[in-house]
């Protein structure tokens, strides 16, 4: 029987597509709609260091084909951005205007790149790669560049350093131990991650801290705390990610780093999931809360969002606690990704 | 905006549109007590809706947008009686409110950072304005000179009495003395705005607690009146175990040691309890004082924190951490001394009516960090019976005290709220004595309506980002503990800021006699504001509630400015064929009541 079911999804991720298309397959005939600021289908944000690299072209990005959308009547709203969220009318506002109706919502919007308060006033001269948004141009600029400076030390950026280092670029990185957030390196965990990155060639300065980036004429003077001065043509800053979840702040949702859901991933208001890394939820099996979730669970988490918003009540199950490895060092986290299911995904 | 000296063609066409329209407008101003009217500027302008003290935030705005600095601060003055101290700790209930900050409307104007702009900004020459009465012949007494004694006395000279200030401590200021950290407010500011309260007549009696030095009893017999407003004293306690341990300190007695200059230990690692300005205080101070790692727990969210977003910044950038949803079970020691505390994770839950939240422990959930010292922050209550146990019938909603002669004000009364509402407070009570002693209400509150031939702003500033304080070096902040972090604006960033204000004190409105319906307005307008209507209700008190709105052009009896959502952009004024939209600046002024 057709129903007009609404159903929006804020976020094009591995949750927000799972989402998506669990709720097609158990109602073939409610109206599913998938917004995403981003002008591009579901693609491996892991595989944007090799896209940056040369190494892989656009298309080898893309998780999903447009079609698989059209096949399941899918309408996705790319290039869109929700400025906020009305419970009261079950509406979302968009940045452009438009109102957007909705049945039930789920937010899947993910995470963003971390902005260091101590360095607010540089972000103009800082690079995030975070989003395939971010690394439009940015390719033809590190195929173009001989020197780049790397501010942080999260997953991505040894990644990131290993992959410049690799294409003969010159590269100095400065170690931040609290970039692998929410934890801090200790003193013995920097050595050992300085001493396993030596075989790059790179730069690398730990027991140090920005001081000042000046920008002159496209390029970019970086100096420290200590006063090692660097001239790069790129500045990149890896401190970890955070959930984005400003456009849902004042609507009455409950939020602290991210939206609070229960194990269902039910929010605080009716008609409304939060699941993927832009979820906080309460982990009783590792005893704490937790927003960054990696990609395995993401797509779980999406997937009983979808199944509980048709009615049914389905728990998440923690993949439980795992170590990451930081360069030849093991940290143990309070995450969920399950590394080994997890990888290359 | 300015850039090198230069205007942009636009704005320049915009000013001289503006000299012109004020060269040629004839002002009519008219004043009003109609409900109606008072519903439309609470509703209207919801920053000085916002504010205890009802500042007239658009007024001192558009005075800073003028470079008239010293008008801006008297406008200010009063309202709040201290615009350069609530200019750098006021709680800036007026930002949460401001429309610039709705969605979709971009970021709320820094009203606060623009308070202190026009203090700091105002000429060395600048004269304080107080429009003083006759002397009565009557004293009041006023225990507490934090900032409702202090609002309470001020008023109390302004309307001819005597007021004599009864101070416990030291110094005068209570909390913006004792509990503030100098690098937040400096103390030769402080002194400077306390001194213009007492050049006014205002005695000033340290050292002097009642209930202690002197009794209320002897107050009520040497004074026509008396004022308490001895603030919150009294620290609320974890009540757990372990709170008896050395380095275990209240936020309240260990921002008095360091503001006296002293440096409680607090070692490497220091949990903070609590979710407040103090908090927050404390948790910049033990950086200060040489601690590693600070990091504050709080029971709800980070978004239910009662700090903005200023100080949630500022704390992130001296490395503070926040711990949420979490609450102490034990604080665990040593040889007497703290090695740790452990917690029980919360989830927040939403019970009663209306519904409020609280937070919940989960069960099973407890875990541990290790510390050196632990400040607990949770705010204070006022100590009652320390002052007199004659107080049975006090209510935070009145002044009165249930004993003849004795009012009370501020924190003593309310509980623990913020120092903008304190000074609210000292105001209000000050009135309530002055009736007592005098038996005349001597002021009313009227809207002052002045017909307006501009809509003062170009639409190009509602593009303008929101300037950034400035703030010294984290090297110069750990260098002297006591140096202002903040250093205010300078005239260009002030006027810059000011640019940003929409203006809600100006009323757009059609007038339907004159609109032909053409809808050029509404497709012009940026936001939702323009609204065809089918009937304007009126509430029980008299003003104005939600239009109803018709899409049927056979119904609509009026089109509308809904000036709650109206950002004061000046588009259908301009676009108007007909010339029927006015513009009208709206005032809440107190006047006196035989005027």
């Amino acid at each position: 029987m057709p129903t007009h079911d609404h159903y929006v999804i804020i976020g094009n991720g591995p949750a927000g597509n799972a989402a998506a298309f669990t709720l097609r397959e158990n109602d073939p005939d409610a109206a599913i709609t998938i917004i995403s600021h981003e002008n591009i289908c579901f693609y491996s944000k892991p595989k944007l260091v090799k896209y940056l690299a040369g190494k892989v072209d656009e298309d080898a990005l893309a998780v999903r084909t447009m079609d698989e959308y059209r096949r399941r009547h899918i309408r996705l709203r790319l290039g869109q951005t929700v400025a906020h969220i009305d419970p009261d009318s079950q509406s979302l506002h968009l940045s452009h205007m438009e109102k957007v109706h909705y049945t039930d919502l789920i937010i899947a919007s993910g995470a963003r790149a971390r902005l260091l308060p101590s360095m607010k006033p540089y972000a103009d001269c800082l690079t995030f790669v975070t989003e395939f948004n971010d690394t439009r141009g940015l390719r033809k600029k590190i195929a173009d560049g001989s020197r780049f400076f790397i501010f942080g030390g999260d997953l991505v950026a040894f990644k990131f350093l290993k992959m410049l280092t690799d294409m003969g670029k010159q590269v100095t990185l400065l170690l931040y131990p609290r970039a692998f957030w929410p934890h801090r390196l200790t003193k013995d965990m920097q050595d050992a991650i300085v001493k396993n990155l030596a075989p790059t060639g790179a730069d690398i300065l730990a027991d140090d801290d920005l001081d000042t980036i000046v920008q002159d004429q496209g390029k970019y003077c970086v100096t420290t705390k200590q006063g090692v001065r660097t001239q790069a043509d790129l500045v990149f800053s890896f401190n970890g990610l955070i959930p984005e979840v400003d456009f849902a702040r004042g609507c009455g949702l409950e939020i602290d780093h991210g939206i609070l859901v229960d194990e269902t991933m039910r929010t605080s208001l009716e008609h409304i999931f939060a699941c993927g890394s832009c979820a906080q939820i309460y982990n009783p099996d590792i005893n704490t809360y937790t927003t960054s979730i990696g990609w395995p669970n993401a797509q779980v988490q999406g997937k009983v969002a979808g199944l509980n918003l048709l009615g049914e009540h389905h728990k998440v199950r923690p993949a439980g606690r795992k170590y990451f490895d930081l360069e030849g060092v093991k940290i143990k986290t309070s995450w969920w990704e399950d590394l080994e299911k997890g990888k290359d995904t | 905006m300015k850039k090198n000296g230069l205007y942009s063609k636009e704005e320049k066409i915009f000013q001289d549109k503006n000299k012109l329209y004020r060269a040629h407008s004839v002002k009519q101003i008219a004043y009003s007590t109609d409900p109606r009217d008072f519903g439309q500027v609470a509703k209207s302008i919801p920053c000085q809706e916002a504010c205890p003290a009802r500042t007239n935030i658009p007024g001192y705005i558009r005075c800073i947008n003028e470079k008239r600095y010293g008008r801006a601060y008297e406008l200010n003055r009063g309202a709040n009686i201290m615009p350069g101290v609530l200019g750098r700790i006021c709680s800036r209930p007026c930002e949460t409110a401001c429309r610039h900050g709705a969605p979709d409307n971009g970021v709320s104007v820094g009203i606060c950072h623009l308070k202190r702009a026009c203090a700091d900004l105002k000429s060395p020459m600048h004269r304080i304005i107080e429009g003083l009465y006759a002397p009565t012949g009557k004293s009041v007494a006023v225990v507490g000179s934090g900032p409702a004694g202090l609002a309470a006395a001020h008023d109390l000279a302004i309307l001819g009495h005597r007021p004599v200030i009864f101070e416990s401590m030291e110094k005068p200021g209570g909390m913006l003395m004792y509990g503030i950290p100098e690098f937040r407010l400096p103390r030769d500011l402080l002194m400077t705005e306390i001194n213009n309260i007492l050049r006014l007549g205002v005695e000033l009696k340290t050292s002097q607690a009642v209930g202690t030095h002197i009794t209320l009893e002897t107050l009520t017999q040497e004074f026509d009146a008396v004022v308490v407003a001895a603030g919150c004293t009294k620290p609320r306690v974890l009540e757990v175990d372990g709170e008896d341990l050395e380095n275990v300190y209240n936020g309240l007695e260990f921002m008095k040691a360091v503001n006296a200059g002293e440096t409680p230990v607090v070692g490497n690692t220091v949990a903070v309890i609590g979710a407040g300005f103090t908090a927050v205080d404390c948790a910049r101070s033990a950086i200060r004082l040489g601690a590693q790692q600070v990091a504050m727990h709080i029971r709800k969210t980070m978004d239910d924190m009662r700090i903005d977003e200023t100080e949630k910044h500022e704390a992130r950038f001296e490395g503070i951490g926040v711990e949420s949803l979490v609450q102490p079970v034990k604080i665990l020691g040593e040889n007497g001394k703290v090695t740790g505390i452990q917690f029980v994770r919360t989830r927040i839950e939403k019970t009663g009516t209306p519904p409020f939240k609280k937070s919940v422990p989960i069960a099973d959930s407890e875990f541990f960090i290790p510390c050196d010292s632990v400040i607990a922050a949770l705010g204070q209550a006022p100590d009652v019976h320390d002052v007199s146990d004659a107080f049975t019938g006090l209510d935070k909603d009145s002044p009165a005290t249930g004993v003849k002669g004795v009012f009370a004000a501020g924190d003593f009364v309310t509980g623990s709220t913020d120092v903008i509402s304190a000074i609210a407070g000292g105001r209000r009570t000050a009135l309530a004595v002055d009736l007592y002693l005098t038996d005349m209400e001597r002021k009313k509150t009227v809207v002052r309506l002045e017909s307006h031939a501009t809509t003062d702003r170009p639409r190009s500033y509602d593009f303008i980002d929101r300037v950034p304080m400035n703030t010294i070096a984290m090297d110069q902040r750990l260098a002297d503990h006591t140096k202002e972090v903040e250093t205010g604006f300078d005239p260009d960033q002030a006027l810059e800021e000011s640019q940003r204000c929409y203006l809600c004190n100006l009323k757009y409105e059609i007038d339907p006699l004159r609109c032909i319906y053409c809808s050029a307005c509404i497709d012009v307008a940026p936001k939702d504001c323009i609204k065809m209507v089918e009937t304007i209700p009126v509430n029980a008190d008299g003003t104005y509630g939600r239009y109803v709105q018709t899409g049927q052009w056979n119904q609509v009896v009026s089109i509308t400015i809904d000036n709650e959502a109206c950002i004061r952009c000046g588009q259908c004024y301009d676009v108007c064929p007909m010339d029927c939209i006015s513009v009208t600046k709206t005032e809440l002024i107190q006047m006196d009541m035989d005027e």
